[in-house]
């Protein structure tokens, strides 16, 4: 018993020396490893947590980190990359731990979901004149920007508002060898276009694909047709009432169901992940399906000889009811932590992801229209696809309003909906097409569930119908603040 | 005599002073503290925790304050889409136990045989899908049973056997019987192995004496090899229950509960509340309240089947 006492306890004093030697120990490193040394005037480094997506930006962020490390000697930019469908999590867990990064990416409902937790420093007291000439006039106005809250600059975009457009994409090849010389205008002629090209394409080739597992294209369809507030939230912003069950939508997942009843859909696309469409579309597998505009640089990448045509989404044969919604000018993506121990460094970093040297380089590596357009408007004019981007914008977006940016009731409720995901029509709606289930009777019951939902906000204080409800907006117009 | 021996070694415990007794194991209290901190930390703090967070209305950031008591239980139990998803849970493990626990016994029972050739070759190539990550597994075959050029389908329509291709994964009514068939393949190995080393614990002097007695093998086989059996085949059949019930990278990796939440699992379906991006703020309270009633669920099942398995396993041990 003794001799294993005394082994054990040489064992021990032999770890403590090790461990000492190595400077190592439970509690944490002595010295200031943070490598925050702004004290002392050297090096500060800045954590910027973000995704590596598209394909090859983790590569394309640390070559242009490189690049402002080298312009800004006394900054290191440490790169955290986290997968897309992870990174507000990972954020989120980063901060918990008391570690948050300086600067962070949080696209879209991501940024409020930071925002409102306080994890978001205002952006007002490093922007200047210049900065704001950087993006297109009128699109910085606090109102409308997206990335303004209560009046504050609190967020960076990295794409321009334009890029939300949506489009059809087609294979001129195969429409021609269909006897089709033009893509559909209405949604009868996309029908009909399918199903030839179906019918013909013997299981290899097939004229459309609902572009992922949940039929995406159906909401992408149904903005052509109905206000945009029903489509993304099952209510109508001009009465503030459930509007599922109207016509419009109706009519898009009513479109889908028959195609898809008729064979004229491709075969498998309900178990289609985002990237699948474009994947099969470079290879020739589908004439036509409507998309998200960064596809087409996907495609050409994966098959630059492929004859792609774009053009703006097909409308409903009697008559466009609604557009692709612009919400705001720009999507965010940057934020700074609140917590930051070195603000004017992380905006030193953001100001370097908001440069138009970062955007032209993000522009020509991955074709994406950024918000700095002066980084690109000169090259996209004579680039064939992003022309026909921006003409599909021109052509098929509106302003919409957008309670979120005017906070308060409004955006809290729209907020507390957000939460109950089976209020929006996505799930019935594949649903219906899959199953070949009537979509109108659907629609009426998801209308009572949000009309209950609703009543319940009301009564709980979240918000009053007045929050949103905009009397005067039009569908058909762009739609002004002071509407 | 062997007992009389063992109590005359063993001094009473009863009349030794407690903390002599704690000194004289010390050594082993300590040794045991890592592994109690181990289970502490990550197995019963996490379990008594999610069942404290199940009543609150948390978002997982901070510390949860708004109690909402049952509410969180009353909307699982009330949700049609956790039902959906239990019962798909339930049929990759009856699915387990009914195919692939009684399909691997019979080949174990032929592997086991030492005149088979080549049996280590055929017991490493079935348990080669054990060792292969399940998200790999889930790739290769959304590719295998893919509709358009997948190698499966093109066999298929060419040699005849259908006319059209088969829609596996994407299809309502197919894509949780070829999940669970992937899962059944997956699984087998270890099943097998499991089976194998019961079949191993039979000494051979009992096939011996059975030999002896003039049994055949369908005999031996019959009436002292599965009798023999049924205590491990019990413990057996428990492991195969609880690893088949809590599938989720197989369905993450293929269909991420589709198409149209067909192959929707519980565990996929707490995942989507607790972590799905698309969500505004996580719902880490009702997820937790959801994982607590698929553990109660659980253990329901596996208490039900223990008056059985109680007579089993009497008429059975040795």
């Amino acid at each position: 018993m003794s001799r294993t006492r005394r082994t054990l306890r040489w064992a021990a004093a032999a770890s403590a020396v090790a461990l000492t030697a190595t400077g190592c120990n439970l509690v944490g490193s002595s010295e200031d490893d943070s490598g925050n040394d702004d004290a002392s005037g050297e090096n500060v480094t800045i954590t910027v947590a973000l995704v590596p997506d598209p394909p090859g930006a983790s590569e394309f962020y640390r070559a242009q980190f490189d690049q402002f490390e080298e312009e800004n000697p006394g900054i290191t930019v440490e790169v955290v990359e986290n997968p897309s469908d992870q990174q507000l999590n990972a954020v989120e867990l980063m901060f918990q731990q008391g570690d948050p990064p300086d600067v962070f990416r949080a696209q879209a409902d991501g940024f409020d979901r930071m925002y409102e937790r306080g994890w978001t420093h205002s952006l007002e007291e490093f922007v200047t004149d210049e900065f704001i000439d950087r993006f297109p006039e009128g699109t910085m106005n606090p109102a409308t920007s997206g990335l303004h809250r209560d009046g504050e600059l609190y967020t960076l975009p990295l794409v321009t508002g334009k890029w939300d457009v949506r489009v059809l994409i087609y294979n001129e090849a195969v429409l021609r060898e269909n006897g089709f010389d033009a893509p559909p205008e209405t949604w009868g002629e996309l029908e009909e276009m399918a199903t030839t090209i179906t019918q013909n394409g013997g299981g290899s080739v097939f004229g459309y694909a609902p572009t992922d597992g949940k039929a995406i294209a159906v909401e992408i369809l149904a903005q052509t047709a109905a206000p945009s507030s029903v489509v993304s939230d099952g209510i109508d912003f001009r009465t503030g009432q459930p509007a599922t069950a109207s016509p419009g939508l109706v009519e898009a997942v009513e479109l889908h169901r028959r195609m898809q009843a008729n064979g004229a859909m491709v075969t498998g696309w309900e178990s289609w992940d985002g990237a699948r469409a474009f994947t099969e579309f470079a290879a020739g597998t589908i004439a036509m399906y409507p998309s998200a505009p960064w596809h087409v640089a996907e495609v050409r990448k994966l098959n630059p000889e492929i004859e792609m045509g774009i053009a703006p989404l097909p409308v409903p044969d009697d008559g466009r009811g609604g557009y692709t919604p612009m919400k705001q000018s720009f999507q965010p993506i940057w934020s700074m932590s609140a917590e930051t121990e070195n603000p004017e460094q992380s905006w030193a970093v953001m100001d370097f992801l908001a440069s138009e040297d970062f955007h032209r380089a993000y522009y020509e590596e991955f074709g994406t229209l950024t918000a700095v357009e002066s980084a690109w408007e000169d090259q996209a004019a004579e680039n064939p696809d992003q022309s026909a981007i921006l003409a599909a914008a021109e052509e098929g977006m509106r302003l919409v309003p957008n309670p979120i940016l005017t906070g308060g009731g409004g955006a809290a409720i729209l907020q507390a909906r957000a939460q109950r995901p089976e209020l929006k029509h996505t799930d019935a709606a594949v649903d219906a097409i899959i199953n070949n289930k009537p979509f109108q009777p659907i629609a009426e019951a998801l209308d009572a569930q949000i009309q209950a939902f609703l009543d319940g906000e009301v009564a709980a204080g979240t918000g009053t119908l007045d929050d949103i409800t905009f009397p005067d907006w039009d569908p058909l117009e762009n739609f002004t603040p002071e509407q | 005599m062997a007992s009389l021996h063992a109590t005359a070694r063993r001094p009473p415990a009863a009349g030794r002073p407690r903390a002599a007794r704690l000194r004289r194991h010390a050594w082993s209290y300590v040794f045991l503290v890592p592994g109690i901190l181990l289970f502490g930390g990550f197995s019963l703090w996490p379990l008594i925790a999610s069942w404290w967070y199940a009543f609150f209305d948390w978002d997982g950031v901070g510390t949860p304050t708004d109690w909402i008591g049952l509410d969180n239980f009353r909307e699982v139990l009330g949700s049609g889409a956790f039902w959906d998803a239990f019962w798909h849970s339930f049929a990759f493990s009856f699915a387990a136990l009914v195919i692939e626990l009684p399909l691997a016994l019979v080949l174990a029972i032929l592997l086991n045989n030492a005149w088979l050739r080549g049996r280590n070759v055929y017991r490493l190539a079935l348990f080669l899908p054990v060792v292969t990550t399940t998200a790999v597994i889930g790739i290769v075959f959304a590719i295998l049973l893919d509709p358009i050029r997948g190698v499966v389908n093109t066999a298929l329509t060419d040699i005849g056997l259908a006319d059209s291709p088969i829609n596996f994964l994407g299809s309502t009514t197919s894509a949780l019987p070829t999940l669970i068939g992937i899962d059944v393949w997956k699984g087998f190995g270890i099943t097998l192995i499991y089976w194998l080393a019961a079949l191993q614990t039979i000494p051979k002097d009992i096939h011996e004496a059975a030999l002896i007695d003039g049994a055949n093998s369908r005999q031996s086989l019959r009436f002292v090899v599965l009798p023999m059996l049924v205590p491990l085949a019990i413990v057996i059949l428990l492991l195969v229950f609880q690893r088949s019930l809590n599938t989720f990278d197989l369905v993450q990796a293929t269909t991420q509960g589709g198409p149209n939440y067909s192959t929707d699992v519980v565990p996929t379906y707490i995942y989507r509340f607790a972590f799905d991006p698309f969500l505004q703020a996580p719902r880490y309270g009702f997820a937790c309240a959801a994982g607590a009633v698929f553990g109660l669920m659980t253990l329901l099942i596996s208490l039900m089947q223990a008056p059985l398995l109680r007579g089993r396993y009497k008429a059975g041990a040795p």
